[in-house]
């Protein structure tokens, strides 16, 4: 980045837009005690901000968002039962807290992890909570999330719960309450570490400077107790990332920490459960699983046992896990930790259990199935926020205040009739800290979410954490889910950063192998298609770029009448029927400006340039854990092209840019991607979408030409790229027949089909195959068949594109080619990818 | 309370699945061997799967069942479990009709409520909703005139017992496993796991306890008497809980007070957590499920 050094040296100058910011009346703010007087902390960063002065600031929020928007950081939501995914945003203003202030967070947090793994041993194990009625049964009972086939798979040593979350705010007092507890499987740490990434690259000397403390040692500790839990203490343990897959909320965080990390993120259809363990389903066959890190909900985890309906799961996991052959992290079960309703009673329970008080207060919380609370609940309700004790995804946190008199009556009627299923919380005013909007510091409501990890000698807490801010000001509300704008949370170091080598190293050396590339039949298939759609990304965007040109330069607008021929071609090419053909074409001809921009930026025209960008990303994003960071980055880029409505001047050099953003794709595949199987299905499908595009493009361009034979063989080899080789080789005008050889039969040519061919057949007899097979498998067989019949074909009997017979027999030519590279596009789904196996539940009797 | 001589049975469980397609694999999970309980003892029990198991393991689940993982590949494309097991059951010493005594039922409900000290807790457990019996206003409605003020809770819950036999109708083709027990209770039809689940939801609605009880019923009756309903197939019915009798069962598909003819093979909340029979399977495509059970009274021991 220019200037990076910059922001530091004129610290203190000025404070630009600091000295502007105003705090709302009565709310702590994190910066500010009052106007213009910012706690000491945040002075340095006040003053090396303000001295990048605004423009220089808003340069440095734009990198931050291209950054994100790169690297695919995004939050799906659910909308009308269809994911919807949006891209993550982040504030350039971090939020700055003192090592004084964080050591007490730090201290309470631990403790905190500590008392829930005590209660969740306790839960699954003898009760006694319940028994000594430091809790009421009916919160452990009645709530979904305790598993009632859990019971009893507790670890005989060590702690249970790995990873721990806790939504915190600060109060008016200063002091920072629990208002949330996430547990079974909880989300955010990615985020922190990818909002840390990003803004210490946005703002690299500030950063450098403030000594803020390092997120890396959580990541560490996390994968040193995951190596621990493997079953035997076994050395060099397997260990998946169990997702629910690119649809799920937080997918972007899923496939960044198995990068990240250095696992294989899996879905429930990959792995398999026989003789009791869990067994990756690879290409070559099945690969032990000692240790799950799973990002599914605990009821979808295993259909025999918990929800039968569940296609995210493993089936017979649970048995696995109580065989002590594999481990979940966090354990399943955990789901009954997240329940508001133990908040009451957690000082208490702290003790019992730790002798200690608890350090990090839960915010004030009355548990409605006791009569007193209940009775102090309705008498107040106005002050307090209701909370559902059991999950639940829509309204899930109630406001009475902002309820309407007769909804205020419903509630209260609702908790009469089931107290025990409501808690109520008191209204936390929470702190704000400023955030950069238009150009302005305006203050923002904050919620920080913390994460503890296990280690051997307690739970360590990673400094900082994710930060949340809503997006109104009123000081109440924040959103649950993760999504809205995120904080990166810094902790300055009082001291220069501890020496992280102090610290317990967990780690056992890494065993050098080869390989690791173990394929789940899955992954397989999305790189196949991920291949696939980039090849027609990039024809259709080839062929559109050839279109416009010709549609947009007027004077020599129609002259050689090809563009009625391309059109029709696109349609072609695009499967996107009725378009230029059919009744009503004539008036599209004539005007093609609507039906063009309508294939290039409409998501929902099947067939379309978008359409096909769309299915890139979500291939590219289901397997983001195997391709480089550039790479899913290019994908990226990819994404945010033709994003918005534009007119067909726009779209062209968006076209332009697509073609070297594919081009880029294509080369950071061939330079970054390991030669394993998974490269090879990427490459298979690549070739063979090639060639099937090239089919569809010489049979919309050249077989209908007729008159038009030589400026239609000038467009093919403009989009076919072969220009130049044409002219070096002939020096001549262009003929038919030496057109046909360079774009169909010349294996030299890299856009020919024959270079195609070759390449399909290349990467089908390297994939995996049965064993003890002496001979051609069907796809080999296929394969040979598509190459031999274009070799044997003869061009010269078709060089003279005028005669009806040679066109037909070209066209015989073309679709035998087609339909034997279909075939075989088949027997690859058929062979490897396994789309029917999928579980289904045994019909039951009474 | 007294038992009377105990009466040995056996019982023969055989269920078989037919499948369209060959099973690459199946996960199972059976509720097929009897537990012991205090008027019960289970003197043996066997379970024949065929083809043999990969892997079968037997532990008990949360309730105290015996329960049965087991793996099956099909290649044949069918599946055969068979249950055999001998059970000696006691009965009650009680007139046809009559149930011990017991406190009123507002009373017993107080005893488990909020703070409710030196009860089970598994009492407590039962008070509250289930998977497939959620506690509701129209089930605590339709108890109601069982539960008079004052009245023992065992004679108003025998007295909704047999309201439920009364008013429901047996009817194999009306519900399924999935019908929910709303529309059970407006239709007034159902089989033996659905009147089951009618008086938990009822029992519970009143904040009472109900567990529900899986098990089989004795096929043949001797000359002159009725057929006894829900014999050929697994049985089902529930429990009560009172503070001098303990759990204490009735079954409302025959208006009777178990156990007469009654095995008790499992108990939990509902039908969920105590399925005779369940599976996941990859492959197989459309199946086809024959059950068949037969209860026969042994000699009595000697």
């Amino acid at each position: 980045m220019l200037g990076a050094g910059e922001e530091g040296a004129a610290a203190g100058r000025t404070r630009g837009l600091f000295s502007a910011y105003e705090p709302l009346p009565g709310c702590r703010d994190e910066m500010a005690a009052e106007p213009g007087a910012l706690h000491a902390h945040w002075e340095y960063l006040a003053g090396a901000i303000g001295a990048l002065g605004d423009a220089e600031l808003e340069r440095r929020n734009h990198e931050l968002r291209r950054l994100l928007r790169e690297n695919g950081v995004t939050y799906n939501f659910y909308e009308e039962n269809d994911t919807v995914e949006r891209p993550w945003s982040l504030d350039p203003i971090p939020v700055l807290l003192t090592s004084a202030d964080w050591s007490d967070i730090e201290q309470g947090l631990a403790q905190r992890a500590e008392l829930l793994d005590l209660v969740l041993r306790d839960l699954y194990g003898p009760r006694k909570l319940l028994k000594r009625g430091l809790l009421p049964p009916e919160l452990v009972f009645g709530h979904p999330g305790f598993l009632r086939p859990c019971v009893g798979t507790a670890r005989a040593d060590g702690r249970w719960l790995t990873v721990c979350a806790a939504d915190l705010a600060r109060g008016p007092d200063g002091r920072l309450w629990v208002i949330g507890d996430r547990i079974q499987a909880p989300s955010g740490a990615g985020y922190a570490l990818e909002a840390r990434t990003a803004l210490s690259r946005t703002l690299p000397s500030l950063y450098r400077d403030s000594h803020v403390h390092r997120l890396a040692l959580f990541f560490r500790t996390l994968r040193g107790t995951l190596a621990g839990l493997a079953p035997g203490g076994r050395e060099d343990p397997r260990i998946v990332l169990l997702t629910p897959g690119p649809g799920s909320e937080t997918f972007f965080e899923h496939a960044y920490l198995a990068s990240y990390l250095g696992y294989p993120l899996v879905q429930g259809s990959d792995l398999t459960v026989r003789d009791e363990r869990v067994w990756l389903k690879t290409l070559d066959g099945l690969t032990p699983v000692d240790v799950i890190l799973r990002r599914v909900d605990d009821p979808w985890c295993d259909p025999l046992e918990l929800r039968p309906d569940s296609l995210l799961g493993v089936a017979a996991l649970l048995q696995a896990v109580r065989r002590g052959h594999v481990a979940v992290a966090n354990p399943l079960g955990a789901s009954i930790l997240e329940n508001p309703g133990l908040m009451p009673f957690l000082p208490g329970i702290s003790r019992a259990l730790l002798d200690e008080e608890l350090k990090q207060p839960s915010a004030q919380t009355w548990w409605c199935g006791d009569e007193k609370s209940r009775g102090y609940v309705l008498d107040k309700l106005d002050e307090l926020v209701v909370k559902p004790v059991f999950p639940h995804r829509v309204d899930s946190t109630i406001f009475a205040a902002a309820l309407a008199s007769s909804e205020r009556t419903d509630l209260k009627a609702r908790i009469r009739a089931h107290p025990e299923r409501y808690v109520a919380q008191e209204r936390i005013a929470l702190s704000t800290t400023p955030v950069l909007r238009a150009g302005r510091l305006e203050p923002r409501p904050f919620v920080l979410r913390g994460f503890a990890v296990a280690s051997e000698s307690g739970y360590y807490v990673m400094p900082g954490g994710l930060g949340r801010v809503s997006s109104s000001s009123s000081s109440f509300v924040t959103s649950n889910q993760l999504g809205g704008v995120g904080k990166d949370v810094w902790v300055l170091a009082s001291e220069p950063e501890r020496q992280v080598t102090l610290l317990p190293p967990v780690e056992r050396p890494v065993v050098v192998r080869r390989g690791g590339d173990e394929v789940p039949g899955r992954v397989a298939d999305d790189l196949f298609w991920l291949g696939r759609y980039s090849e027609r990304a990039e024809s259709i965007t080839r062929l559109l770029r050839e279109i416009l040109l010709r549609l947009l330069a007027t004077e020599r607008s129609n002259l050689d009448g090809t563009v009625p021929l391309l059109l029709r071609a696109l349609t072609l090419q695009t499967s996107a029927y009725p378009g230029f053909t059919g009744e009503d074409a004539e008036a599209r001809l004539a005007s093609p400006e609507a039906e063009l921009l309508q294939l290039i930026l409409d998501p929902r025209r099947v067939g379309g340039l978008r359409f096909n960008i769309d299915a890139l990303a979500r291939a590219g994003r289901a397997v983001r854990d195997r391709l480089s960071s550039d790479t899913s980055r290019v994908i990226g880029a990819i994404d945010g092209e033709l994003a918005r409505p534009c007119d067909l001047a726009a779209a062209r050099e968006s076209l332009q840019r697509l073609i070297q953003l594919l081009a880029a794709f294509v080369g950071l595949t061939t330079e970054s991607m390991s030669r394993g199987q998974g490269w090879r299905f990427l490459q298979l499908g690549r070739s063979l979408e090639r060639g099937l595009q090239t089919i569809a493009l010489l049979r919309g361009v050249v077989l209908p030409a007729g008159p038009l034979v030589v400026p239609a063989c000038e467009a093919l080899l403009g989009i076919l790229h072969s220009v130049k080789t044409y002219r070096r080789r002939y020096r001549s005008r262009i003929q038919m027949g030496a057109v046909l050889d360079l774009v169909l039969l010349d294996e030299s040519n890299p856009r020919s089909l024959a270079f195609q061919l070759v390449g399909v057949e290349q990467h089908v007899i390297a994939l995996v195959h049965d064993e003890d097979s002496g001979q051609r498998s069907r796809a080999e067989r296929l394969a040979l068949e598509a190459l031999t019949t274009l070799r044997l074909f003869d061009v010269a009997s078709v060089a003279d594109a005028d005669d009806e017979d040679a066109a037909h027999e070209l066209e015989r030519l073309l679709k035998r080619v087609a339909a034997t590279l279909t075939a075989l596009a088949d027997e690859i789904a058929t062979r490897y990818f396994q789309p029917a196996d999928r579980p289904q539940q045994m019909v039951r009797f009474s | 309370m007294s038992a009377k001589g105990p009466t040995r049975f056996r019982v023969i469980h055989r269920t078989r699945y037919a499948y369209a397609l060959p099973v690459e694999l199946c996960h199972n999970e059976a509720h097929l061997r009897p537990r012991t309980t205090p008027l019960q003892r289970c003197l043996a029990s066997r379970l024949t799967i065929d083809p043999s198991p990969a892997v079968v393991h037997d532990r008990a689940d949360y309730f105290g069942n015996p329960v049965s993982y087991f793996v099956a590949q099909l290649p044949e494309r069918e599946l055969t479990v068979v249950a055999t097991s001998e059970v000696e059951v006691a009965a009650l010493d009680l007139e046809d009709g009559q149930v011990p005594a017991s406190p009123p039922w507002e009373e017993v409900r107080d005893l488990l409520g909020p703070g409710a000290r030196n009860v089970p807790l598994e009492a407590r457990e039962m008070t509250l909703g289930s998977p497939m019996v959620p506690t509701s206003a129209a089930l605590a409605e339709f108890a109601r005139p069982s539960f008079t003020p004052g009245r023992p809770l065992l004679d108003a819950v025998a007295d909704l017992s047999r309201r439920i036999h009364r008013d429901f109708t047996y009817d194999q083709e009306f519900s399924t496993i999935a019908t929910p027990i709303a529309e059970v209770l407006e239709r007034r039809r159902g089989v033996c796991q659905d009147f089951a689940h009618i008086a938990i939801g009822c029992v519970r609605s009143l904040g009472l306890p109900a567990r529900y009880v899986s098990g089989y019923i004795e096929t043949v009756r001797a000359p002159g008497q009725p057929r006894l309903v829900g014999a050929d197939a697994s049985h089902a019915w529930f429990a009560t809980w009172a503070p001098t009798t303990g759990w204490f069962d009735f079954d409302p598909t025959n208006d009777q007070i178990p156990p007469r003819q009654h095995i008790t093979t499992a108990w939990g909340r509902d039908y969920s957590d105590v399925t005779p029979l369940k599976g996941v399977l990859f492959g197989g495509g459309e199946h086809t499920l024959e059950v068949a059970v037969d209860v026969a009274r042994l000699e009595p021991a000697a």
